[in-house]
């Protein structure tokens, strides 16, 4: 009988466990439920990315209505829901500048120099963030809201993982919204807008020093910028554990430059907020690791092509892809190969 | 008559072909020194629009400032000093763009080859199975 190598790799399949019936207890139940989420997401998922598109987007509006809501025209719940719709079947990028847009018209309702000065800056970070990381879109949408959740620390970590070390560009651009959007939400009356040009000056020149002078904003835009480098070059590494390691080294350096930099700068950064914030950060994205990171989140897919005597139609539906694949290796008794003798 | 890994090895191109092959295939079709001078040339282009706007914003910051001591002021040495600062920011985007897109070029070309391997590897099968 010829040993095909088929069939000798069908032997080694066959003694190879799942990781989910090696382990006992609740690690099995946990990738159990991770396998039933990938079972899920494969399916299903032309209707789940909609939905989380949606979700997102009705996310980002609410909060951006709620902290700088000051155009009450488009602050209409209907507008809010059909602009979430819309973006269900609109690519994130043109969802990113959805928001932008909202945000342009609050600041415009605000006085005309802040929209000027968000626009530009706007402007400015985009042609930054479309050249280079165009597919970030999530990060810069999410940046500003897990500011604004208090877990910042999130970001960088998660982006580390998933993007490359250019994604330092744009979780920089989300930074830096937050804290322009932070600093007009907290000096509204002040930057009310008048008749006075002189005023119009002068508004600009505030807001363009809370970002210049913005010594915090800086610091974490340097901070995060080294944490996603480096996270992202420890977990390409081929040592075991490299993607624990790499969050806690990110999270380590992290909380190291923010702590030389509040020292040597002389910001008002409660440490003590910041070491908490990291905490619950670390605890997210060991989560988003195992459930989300991990996973080759391949979907169903659908080729045709032909040859000479068949057209085929392939629905490929992905198996699932368990973590860090573990090689076992499974000695066999050699067999009597009866065509060595 | 079907041929299970003819076809898995069909499928697993037309995959490729389907979504991140299309990247790539565009990308190989440019020679080296095409690709990277082109996108080099967007990069500058990016990198003056964003120095005007950022000039824009310098300017409108100080304007009272611009406007009293523009007579007082030495036309030539700031035009002096715009133009080293945009050569800067150039020569930085620039530098930059050349490393990210040339080592984009490359990993596309090692996509590229690895798929000419497979569609060997698919000749192959068939001049096998012509032959049986």
């Amino acid at each position: 009988m010829e040993h095909s190598f088929a069939n000798y790799m069908k032997c080694m399949n066959a003694n190879v466990k799942s990781d989910a019936e090696r382990n006992n207890g609740t690690m099995t139940n946990l990738l159990v439920i991770k396998e039933q989420l990938i079972r899920i997401y494969a399916r299903f998922e032309a209707y789940i990315t909609p939905v989380l598109k949606f979700f997102l987007m009705l996310f980002s509006l609410i909060i951006i209505n709620r902290n700088i809501g000051f155009m009450n025209k488009i602050k209409n719940p209907a507008i809010v829901l059909i602009v979430a719709l819309l973006s269900t079947f609109l690519p994130l990028n043109v969802m990113i500048l959805l928001a932008a847009a909202f945000i342009i018209l609050h600041m415009y309702a605000l006085s005309l120099e802040c929209a000027a000065v968000v626009g530009l800056v706007f402007l400015l970070m985009f042609v930054l963030y479309f050249r280079f990381t165009p597919k970030d879109s999530v990060a810069v949408l999410l940046t500003p809201i897990c500011f604004a959740l208090k877990i910042p620390y999130v970001i960088p970590l998660s982006m580390g993982f998933v993007g490359g070390p250019l994604s330092c560009i744009s979780v920089s651009c989300g930074v830096v919204v937050y804290y322009i959007l932070n600093y007009v939400k907290n000096n509204s009356e002040q930057l009310v807008g008048s008749e006075d040009a002189e005023n119009a000056l002068s508004g600009f020149k505030y807001v363009i020093d809370s970002l210049i002078k913005n010594d915090t904003m800086f610091l974490m835009v340097i901070a995060f910028s080294i944490t996603v480098i480096l996270v992202y070059m420890i977990r390409r590494l081929s040592i075991n554990y490299s993607w624990q390691i790499a969050l806690g080294a990110g999270a380590i350096i992290n909380l190291l430059v923010i702590l030389i930099g509040s020292v040597s700068m002389d910001t008002d950064i409660s440490i003590p907020g910041v070491i908490f914030g990291l905490f619950v950060s670390v605890l997210f994205v060991l989560v988003l690791q195992f459930f989300v990171f991990n996973v080759n989140y391949s979907r169903t897919e659908y080729v045709q092509f032909e040859d000479d005597e068949y057209y085929y139609y392939v629905k490929a539906i992905p198996k699932l892809s368990m973590e860090a694949p573990q090689v076992r290796v499974k000695r066999i008794n050699p067999q009597k190969n009866p065509h060595r003798n | 008559m079907l041929n299970q890994e003819r076809i898995r090895l069909m499928t697993k191109m037309a995959a490729f072909e389907e979504i991140e092959g299309k990247k790539d295939i565009s990308v190989n079709g440019y020679f080296r020194g095409d690709y990277i001078s082109f996108q080099v040339l967007k990069s500058a282009i990016y990198a003056t629009f964003g120095f005007a706007v950022a000039l824009l914003m310098y300017i409108i910051y100080d304007l009272e400032t611009f406007l009293t001591d523009f007579y007082k002021m030495d036309i030539v040495a700031f035009c002096h000093d715009v133009l080293i600062r945009y050569v800067a920011v150039v020569v930085v985007y620039v530098l930059i763009s050349y490393f990210v897109y040339s080592y984009r070029y490359n990993k596309a070309r090692r996509h590229i080859r690895n798929y000419g391997a497979q569609l060997r590897e698919l000749h192959e099968m068939y001049e096998r199975e012509r032959q049986k």
